[in-house]
């Protein structure tokens, strides 16, 4: 285990044991949450991993890399943030992810704009999200977020 | 009929299992090693998943958030737009989850611009996140990509209050009355139906309220809905029950 993974495994299990020691009922309570989260989201989890092994084996992430950088850099990005826009992935599938394609050779503009809408922007989240706030409020809403999802990574771009 | 909810349901899952069964037909290695790379990301996942659900389902429970509302209201300045993303980054659950909470926000008086801020930060701040995103893409990744999502935010949130106005945003669902439970929210994790099993039950992995006979135990129901992480179920009464009506 890495020493970031050992890092919030302990600053959890210190955590926890402050939460236990205060109030041991409402640490039960947490604890039953956790695992509900856990179990209910396990089997789309699990469909999302498998989908992601078959197609980086189809294409591996070297291709992908190739082809990214043959493109012009706005153009895959704009590209790449609308993939995260119309995919749901959770964020702890999306970061190795990511980690792998960048380690590919992905340049560092797509993927940042591939990772921040993917957890910013939802295709499929907007019926509901329409349905709360109704139609102005949440296209605005993701409208800007794929726009500053394109600033953000062209900045990183620049930065890193 | 039921049979054919289930599928529904789990449509992608069987558009995967099915994708599997014909490459391991006609092209078996490359199943292997599908197979293979999938065991990679498993192994990640299972690594950090049990542990961030831990620390989001804590960071739920001690942050006083019925202290944080007060401030979020429309006149709320710096105070309002700091504590919306507390209350975003530390909250459990996707960002489909955040919606009703959302809305019960902006009925208790909540800008706009902090809506933004919370259904954003929910969606891109949460505090176990950040550790992992330091593991797989390194620290200054992380550190940059955090400082300027957060002025983005900021920026962004900012145009939303002037192009949205108060009376753009409508509800669908008009104040119902009686035992409400909002299956859009519900993430099953099963704790209202262990609560109080008489009135919740599952159903294709969403919580349900059944057909109750019109008593309810105040004691159980409102532990119900408290212990629900994302706050999905609602009573509304005319004569508020003592024991939730302190919020």
């Amino acid at each position: 285990m890495d020493i970031f993974t050992l890092a919030v495994w302990i600053i959890t299990a210190a955590f926890l044991a402050y939460s236990f020691f205060k109030d041991r009922k409402k640490t039960t309570q947490v604890l039953k949450m956790a695992f509900g989260m856990g179990k209910g989201m396990l089997g789309s989890l699990l469909s999302i991993i498998f989908m992601i092994g078959l197609i980086l084996t189809v294409i591996p992430p070297e291709k992908i890399a190739k082809f990214v950088g043959e493109q012009p850099l706005f153009l895959a990005t704009v590209v790449s943030a609308g993939f995260g826009a119309v995919t749901l992935v959770p964020a702890f599938i999306a970061f190795p992810l990511v980690g792998t394609l960048v380690n590919a050779g992905v340049s560092i503009v797509p993927s940042v704009a591939f990772l921040t809408t993917l957890t910013m922007v939802g295709i499929v989240t907007f019926p509901i999200e329409n349905r709360a706030f109704g139609v102005k409020f949440t296209a605005t809403r993701n409208t800007l977020s794929v726009i500053f999802a394109i600033g953000i990574a062209l900045v990183m771009g620049v930065i890193m | 009929m039921k049979v054919l909810k289930k599928a529904k349901d789990n449509l992608f899952l069987i558009f995967v299992i099915l994708a599997y069964l014909v490459i391991f037909i006609f092209k078996p290695d490359i199943g292997i090693d599908s197979v293979k790379n999938s065991g990679y990301y498993i192994k990640e996942m299972l690594l950090i998943m049990p542990v961030i659900f831990v620390l989001t389902a804590l960071l739920d429970a001690w942050v006083p958030k019925e202290k944080i509302l007060k401030y979020l209201g429309r006149e709320s300045k710096s105070k309002g737009v700091v504590l919306s993303f507390v209350l975003g980054s530390v909250s459990a659950g996707p960002i489909y989850a955040a919606f009703p909470m959302c809305v019960m926000l902006y009925k208790k008086g909540a800008s706009i611009r902090n809506l933004v801020i919370i259904l954003s930060s929910w969606a891109v701040i949460k505090i176990p996140m950040l550790l992992n995103e330091i593991k797989f893409l390194g620290m200054k990744f992380m550190l940059v990509r955090w400082v300027l999502t957060v002025i983005s935010i900021l920026i962004f949130s900012w145009i939303t209050a002037k192009v949205v106005k108060d009376e753009d945003i409508y509800n669908a669902n008009e104040q119902p009355s009686g035992l409400t439970l909002n299956t859009d929210a519900c993430m099953g994790c099963t704790l209202c139906c262990k609560a109080y099993p008489d009135v919740f039950e599952m159903e294709n992995k969403k919580a349900h309220v059944k057909a109750y006979d019109g008593t309810l135990d105040n004691d159980k129901l409102a532990q119900a809905i408290t212990s629900c992480p994302v706050k999905a179920i609602e009573y509304v009464e005319n004569k508020p029950l003592s024991s939730i009506s302190k919020k």
